[in-house]
């Protein structure tokens, strides 16, 4: 205790500050400061929809599922690397990771958000979930024809604990899409809404066109039960186009811009792996087709040239302008699928207006894609020529280059007629894409077991 | 180790003090040790600064008063007090002491204590161990130092980033770098995670200056980090730096050293075939497999731009300019490090400081590749009163680095080198005067790698303050107060930027970066000792800890440039800003108890109580407590003095510390929306005019707690023969639950991942160092020290259901944590193999495969195929000194462990590799070899046995060994025997074991020099000199990925280094 009486003033002074401020920092741990000042908690309908928009356009449209499946098409040709593996029909489960994570992660998780914010109690927009509900069938449709079954009642829901959804089998989906779209329309006439449809880079809020678009996309879906339906699907597909879309300025397109390029214009400017295909660019040959010095570029002979299916060919033509330049947009929908899925309708049903409506598809086409009607050249390869379901779904392939629907047309209608790639490493060109490994890694207790041969439920 | 630095400083203190003049006598005598007289032997008359050394002879002679005590000490000896009686002469046999024990080690918080003490391992590292060494990061210099300990530096390149573990990994996804702790002070020391492209960028412990470094204990296990509760998990290591205390005069230390770097091995090319496809040359084309060089020559066509000696035309058709090889390494340059670093301290009994200034610039192998660096330091401490001192350290560092792409990017160097085709050279010139690019490709493809350096460049800089006071009062001998608190402050600033015609940037890039980070720390103690007799005493640190941690970084971008060569973020149509943060407090109260028994029996025991912001509120705190026990057993009567076993140790601790969770991982945030995919650069927002916000695929978790580690180990410290041969065992096991992590999770949930407590791992083994000093002559002195490492690293669980995580790579192959399995294991496709592990080699004519060959197994998805963790290491460092010569070399061992050669897999494709140039193969008409016309090397018969895939997808095998001759030709490359054509990665897999002259240095320590020169040494050093390895690609020791948790990857990375350099320190 002697001791004690050394401690000089100055000393006390100074431990008494320093447990005064020990004591003092007890709001040292303040829990506020674990919320991201930088990141918002939550965010207006009207900047998720631009986001879910670009998505679609650049990984529905792009390199993850258009490039591989055109491969396929031979629309385009795999001529190095990779693609030239996906040319031999090789795609392993690791392989398609990048599109199911943008099509689950990023488009449907934010279009689920969208539609729920849209019915908010009290700040109803039904407008805008209407346009959700377009959005979310159009890519729900293009991820179950590559897919087959995929999960949709239990996914979306990581935020209530469901961490492994299960599979819906893909008649249920394209019920789903088909509800989806009917609940769409009826949204989308609604007056009252607490907040406009903004933020659309496709339509600019026109709510008919998204109601049109809602009846396209139906059409697509209900013919492509052709197969399980019979004449029920050609029945229902023309009751659908009938409100469908009117004219190549109804099509539901994705913009890309300078600052925001095309998706294969980055894979030729990054990548360069891919030819046109040789199928593709010798049909367009034999008929002298106006339109393709739009789809391909020049060879290096200053010819249009294709690559055949699995030959390698890197001095064939690459991607022409209305496919791959920096700011060619991508369709999620076209007035010229529509018309092609009304004459199909039609002829199959023995409907007067299948010759008509196959004609008006061509040429949209060749309007939409040359910007010019070219009426002599369809006046002379097209029109009059008796349409049948192989001219219908050829010239659909034609119009269809660079979008996912002639391999859905291919597996449902076996055209146009393909023979396999050379060198291909399974026997016939595949019939689907495979599940992703990060579903056989976290939810493999619900992923069904596919081979590449084996057909989805329409297809079957 | 007592350092040989310490022990001439104490002789200087001797020398430098004024020799007092008092009424006495003169005693003299001769001092010796078992082998014989000692010279400079310090004798000091006790409690005065009065003193003399012993000359070369052992003698000494020093003026005494009669009752006087003369204190004799000498390096490695026990002191001895020999009280002056009657006689004038007093003889002295010096007794070894156990060397090191009275060594006192910084431990957690600062806590300074006896190694003797410790009941657990601490390794300390001196001043000499690190700074001849010819690396700018200070963690490369710890490689090989110690055991338990492992460090990869990621790749040759000047700023490379380095990656170090302690005891393996504690966290699956997070860090698992170990603390750095300077003078007390926690600095940021970890980053240089990369990715699989881009560039290095540096660990910001290189912003440490090596020179400024007086020891370093590396604090391996939970016992020894406990008091550093939720920092503790990954170990630590302390340094201290140097300072003027003991000093009583000025110190000038002058140390310059200049060396030189050059690429080491590199993967071999073949040298035989021409660019170009199927036996024919095609000017652009991606491949070398065209015709034999040989037979080709040039035919002068000026109008073909891409190669200024014209088109490869067969032989007699051309000019007569025969076609050549180029050598694509060609391109490496001579690196070149120069380093000079002052210091000046000086200290008396009222204070002391030490100031260092120093530079080092370093030009890379790679042209451009620059890394520099600049350092400041100021440590003072003075005397406020009798019992009271205060200190301040200032630091201040600017490193600043040009890095140069690598890895899988089409601008990576070594990717454009080794794709490049045989017979195009690069060098002669890479750009066209409209500034398009020339190369390879014709201007596809990727980027000339002379484009590259020269077009490309990532310019880093980094300016860096830390610095803190603190202080101590003394209030009894029983108590004192003392008082750290810090700052760590830094700005990171970077420049990335591609000029237009760029393959990965075609329209150009720019992306401007600034980061500041910021760590405040607070450390008060309170500390108590009593002794209640004189086999008994106790002391209690009673302690609170502030901490916080802040992050800002500002990113912008612009994209396409408008005007060429104008970096300038306006220089655009287009351009992107994004800013991110991140900010965590934490607070700790902590006690530190230590009970000693008759210097034998040490009890230490700890506690910690932490809270962080970081926690949801209701679990925001956990209790950290830690035991060890240090046992003196040749303490015991009986066994004192044996002159066989002359000290002997057990240790055993057991420990439960941990992690936390970073900043906002309790909820969900929406972040600026991108899309993209795995092929493009994708885009982002703004988009059409407008923002555009997604959810963030991680789901926060408002139910997180504080993840732990428990650990234990034991050991024991035996030393023989006068402490001439040591032996150091400890067995530790660290068992890590509730490991927060970044849970993946299907992402059909509409979420890539869930923040969760989920995993646990396990992580044990032995450490064992063996130290030797087999010749001890007063001219010649043999050192040796060898430590073994072997412990294994297991992941137990996973969230449930999740039986692994991604940890880095690509799509295949990939590094995962795997339950079960070592953690980073490399995951990637398998051949199609029987029930019995055999390849299957195609046997079915009918189908798509070639026969004779093996065949992908896609169906099966990504098997483990390796890892890049060894079984052992071991490093055996040796020091032979004579007279004024040393040399020392240090040889790492590696044994076992696996790493990815994407590089030659790659490679394969194009034709360039080396194991491409058996390719030329004849068929006859039925498709069969023609043998007459294949040259017989050529054949080769592929390990496996004969099968084929059943139209079900099932493997069908008779078992029989394979025997069928085939070559591994273009189809078989561009194939199943490349990355490219759908090979598995399985087969890039090689083993990366090695054998490796670490460092290697002979140094020359100059005789002194008047009274100017107090001490001088001039040495030259090697790195890397010889390096033994089965691994085919460059020096195994590197990662794509850098400092990260993703080890194992070589997809075209920057190669490795050797260095040799020339030193001299001066001390004036």
């Amino acid at each position: 205790m002697k001791k004690i009486n050394n401690f000089n003033i100055k000393n006390l002074i100074l431990v008494f500050t320093l447990v005064l401020m020990a004591t003092s920092c007890s709001d040292w741990i303040d829990h506020d400061l674990n919320t991201d000042p930088d990141s918002p908690a939550d965010v207006p309908m009207n900047l998720l929809l631009p986001s879910i928009q670009q998505k679609m356009g650049y990984s529905l449209l792009g390199n993850d599922a258009v490039r591989t499946n055109n491969i396929w098409t031979q629309h385009f040709d795999g001529v190095d690397r990779q693609s030239y593996t996906e040319a031999r029909y090789q795609i392993t489960p690791a392989d398609v990771n990048n599109l199911w994570s943008s099509v689950y992660t990023g488009m449907m998780i934010n279009t689920s958000i969208l539609i729920n914010k849209a019915k908010t109690e009290g700040a109803e927009s039904p407008n805008f979930a209407g346009v959700g509900q377009v959005l979310m069938a159009t890519t729900l449709g293009i991820t179950t024809d590559l897919f087959g079954d995929i999960p949709y009642s239990e996914a979306l829901s990581g935020s209530q604990n469901i961490l492994k959804p299960a599979y819906d089998s893909q008649e249920s989906i394209y019920g789903s899409i088909f509800s989806l779209l009917d609940e769409a329309v009826v949204n989308l006439s609604s007056t009252t809404n607490a907040f406009q449809v903004k933020g659309d880079v496709c339509y600019n809020g026109n709510v008919d066109k998204w109601k049109k678009a809602a009846y396209s996309i139906k059409a697509r879906h209900t013919l492509q039960l052709s197969g399980k339906k019979g004449n029920a699907a050609y029945t229902d597909a023309l009751a659908a186009v009938a409100n469908g879309f009117s004219s190549n300025a109804d099509d539901l397109k994705v913009p890309f811009e300078d600052a925001n390029r095309n998706p294969i214009f980055q894979f030729m400017e990054q990548r360069t792996d891919i030819r046109m295909g040789g199928t593709f660019i010798d049909m367009l040959l034999d008929s002298n087709d106006p339109r393709l010095p739009f789809y391909a570029a020049k060879d290096s002979d200053g010819n249009y040239s294709g690559s055949a299916a699995g030959s390698q060919n890197p001095d064939a033509s690459r991607p022409g302008s209305y496919i791959a330049s920096f700011n060619s947009s991508v369709s999620l929908m076209t007035y010229s699928e529509l018309k092609f899925i009304e004459a199909e309708a039609r002829l199959m049903l023995g409907q007067a207006g299948a010759q008509q409506a196959y004609e008006a598809a061509v040429a949209a086409s060749v309007l939409r894609v040359t910007g010019s009607a070219n009426t002599a050249w369809l006046v002379a390869n097209i029109n009059g020529v008796p349409v049948t379901l192989q001219n219908i779904i050829e010239q659909k392939y034609i119009d269809g280059v660079s979008t996912n629907q002639p391999y859905a047309d291919y597996r449902r209608t076996g055209f146009p007629v393909l023979t396999i790639a050379q060198g291909a490493l399974i026997p016939s060109i595949p019939v689907r894409f495979p599940y992703p490994q990060s579903e056989f890694d976290y939810n493999n207790e619900n992923v069904p077991t596919v081979v590449l041969t084996d057909k989805v439920w329409w297809d079957q | 180790m007592k350092t040989k630095f310490n022990g001439f400083l104490t002789l200087l203190l001797v020398l430098l003090v004024q020799i007092t003049f008092a009424q006495e006598k003169t005693v003299t005598g001769k001092v010796s040790d078992a082998s014989g007289p000692l010279p400079g032997v310090t004798v000091l008359i006790k409690g005065t600064k009065t003193g003399t050394q012993t000359d070369f002879d052992g003698n000494y002679s020093i003026k005494a008063n009669t009752g006087a005590v003369l204190q004799f000490s000498f390096i490695g000896m026990k002191t001895i007090d020999q009280p002056v009686g009657a006689s004038n002469s007093i003889n002295i046999v010096m007794q070894e002491d156990a060397q090191s024990l009275e060594e006192v080690v910084v431990t957690a918080v600062g806590i300074s204590r006896r190694e003797k003490e410790l009941g657990y391992n601490v390794q300390n590292v001196s001043a000499e161990q690190i700074n001849a060494k010819p690396n700018a990061d200070i963690v490369n210099s710890l490689a090989g130092a110690t055991s338990g300990v492992q460090i990869v530096s990621s790749s040759g390149e000047a700023g490379a980033s380095t990656y170090m573990t302690i005891r393996g990994s504690a966290s699956i996804t997070g860090n698992n770098q170990p603390l750095f702790i300077v003078n007390g002070m926690p600095i940021i020391s970890g980053g240089g995670s990369s990715g699989v492209g881009g560039t290095n960028s540096s660990s910001r412990s290189i912003d440490i200056n090596p020179d400024d470094v007086a020891s370093i204990s590396v604090l391996k296990g939970g016992a020894a980090t406990a008091l550093y509760g939720v920092r503790a998990a990954n170990g630590a290591v302390i340094i201290t730096t140097k300072s003027g205390k003991n000093l009583t005069s000025k110190k000038i230390e002058f140390h310059s050293s200049y060396g030189i770097d050059q690429v080491s091995q590199l993967p071999a090319m073949q040298k035989k075939y021409a660019q170009g496809l199927n036996g024919t040359w095609i000017g652009g084309n991606a491949n070398s497999w065209g015709p034999e060089i040989s037979s080709l020559e040039y035919n002068g066509d000026a109008t073909y731009k891409w190669d200024p000696f014209g088109r490869l035309v067969p032989e007699g058709t051309g000019n007569g300019t025969p076609a050549k090889y180029y050598n694509p390494y060609d391109f490496f340059q001579d690196g070149a490090v120069s380093k000079n670093g002052i210091s000046i301290s000086n200290g008396n009994d009222q204070g002391n400081f030490f100031f260092s200034i120093s530079n080092l610039q370093q030009e890379g192998i790679i042209p451009n590749n620059e890394y520099g660096r600049t350092t400041l330091r100021l440590n003072a401490s003075t005397k406020l009163s009798e019992n009271s001192t205060f200190g301040a350290d200032l630091a201040y560092t600017n490193s600043r680095a040009v890095q140069i792409q690598k890895g899988s990017n089409v601008s990576g160097i070594m990717l454009g080198l080794l794709r490049s085709a045989t017979t195009f050279d690069n060098s002669a010139g890479y750009e066209f005067p409209d500034g398009t690019q020339r190369n390879y490709r014709n201007g596809g493809g990727y980027d000339n790698p002379y484009w590259t350096a020269n077009n490309i460049k990532f310019d880093e800089d980094v300016n860096r303050f830390t610095g803190g006071i603190n202080f101590n009062i003394k209030f009894a001998e029983w108590f004192n107060v003392s008082y750290n608190g810090s700052v760590d402050w830094y700005n990171r600033r970077y420049r990335d930027q591609f000029k237009i015609g760029s393959r990965g940037n075609p329209t150009g890039y720019l992306a401007e970066y600034q980061y500041f980070g910021s760590v405040v720390n607070s450390d008060l103690l309170f500390n108590f000792q009593k002794e209640f007799s004189d086999d008994f005493s106790t002391k209690l640190t009673l302690g609170n800890n502030f901490y916080s941690s802040y992050g800002k970084s500002l990113f912008a971008n612009a994209t396409p440039l408008s005007i060429p060569d104008f970096y300038q973020l306006n220089n655009t149509s287009n351009n992107t800003a994004s800013s991110g943060v991140g900010q965590s407090k934490t607070m700790a109260v902590f006690a530190d108890l230590q009970l000693a028994f008759k210097d034998m029996l040490f009890l230490s025991l700890t506690g910690r109580n932490d809270w962080a912001t970081t926690m949801p509120e209701a679990n925001d705190d956990a209790f950290y407590p830690s035991a060890s026990l240090g046992f003196v057993f040749t303490e015991i009567e009986g066994l004192k003095n044996n002159s066989v076993l002359s000290y002997g140790k057990l240790r055993a601790s057991a420990a439960k510390t941990a992690n936390i969770a970073p900043a906002y991982q309790t909820s969900n945030y929406f972040f600026a929306a991108t899309a993209g995919d795995g092929w493009t650069n994708g885009v982002n927002f703004p988009y059409q005019g407008q923002t555009g916000f997604e959810v963030g695929t991680g789901l926060g978790n408002p139910d997180l707690k504080h993840e732990t580690q428990e650990s234990w180990e034991v050991g024991a410290d035996l030393r023989f023969l006068h402490n001439r041969l040591g032996l150091d065992v400890t067995y530790f096991k660290n068992v890590n639950t509730d490991l927060l992590m970044s849970v993946p999770i299907a992402n059909s949930s509409g979420f890539s991942s869930v923040f969760l407590n989920a995993a646990s791992m396990e992580s044990k083994g032995i450490e064992i160092s063996l130290n030797a000093n087999p010749i001890k002559s007063e001219d010649f002195n043999w050192e040796f020290v060898a430590n073994f490492t072997k412990f294994t690293n297991i992941v137990t669980a996973l969230s449930e259901g999740v039986d692994n995580v991604f940890l880095g790579g690509f799509t295949t192959p990939q590094v995962r944590a795997v339950v079960g399995q070592e953690y980073r294991s490399i995951f990637g496709e398998d051949w199609y193999r029987d029930s019995a592990g055999n390849v299957l080699i195609n046997d079915d004519p009918t189908d798509s495969y070639r026969d004779g060959y093996p065949m992908t197994n896609t169906a099966q998805g990504l098997v483990p195929i390796g890892d890049f963790n060894p079984d052992w290491t071991a490093n055996i460092t040796n020091t032979m000194t004579y007279k004024n010569l040393s040399l020392s070399f240090l040889i790492d061992i590696k044994s076992g462990g696996q790493m990815y050669n994407g590089t030659a897999f790659a490679m394969n494709s194009f034709g360039t590799s080396e194991r491409t140039v058996n390719r030329e193969v004849y068929y006859n008409a039925d498709g069969s070899i023609n043998f007459n016309t294949t040259p017989a090397q050529n054949l080769v018969v592929m390990n496996g046995v004969y099968g084929h895939i059943a139209t079900d997808g099932s493997t069908v095998s008779n078992g029989v060994t394979n025997v069928t001759p085939v070559v591994q030709d273009q189809a078989w490359f561009q194939g199943q025997g490349s990355n490219f054509g759908g090979g598995p990665s399985s087969a890039a897999m090689e083993p990366a074991d090695w054998v490796r002259l670490r460092d290697i240095t002979l140094a020359y320590n100059l005789p002194k020099i008047g009274k100017v020169l107090k001490e001088g040494q001039i040495y030259v050093t090697g790195k890397n000199l010889w390096v033994s390895t089965p691994y085919s690609g460059i020096d195994p020791e590197t990662n794509l990925s850098g400092a990260d948790n993703a080890q194992g990857m070589d997809y075209f990375n920057s190669p490795g280094t050797k260095s040799y350099m020339v030193g001299v320190k001066l001390t004036f």
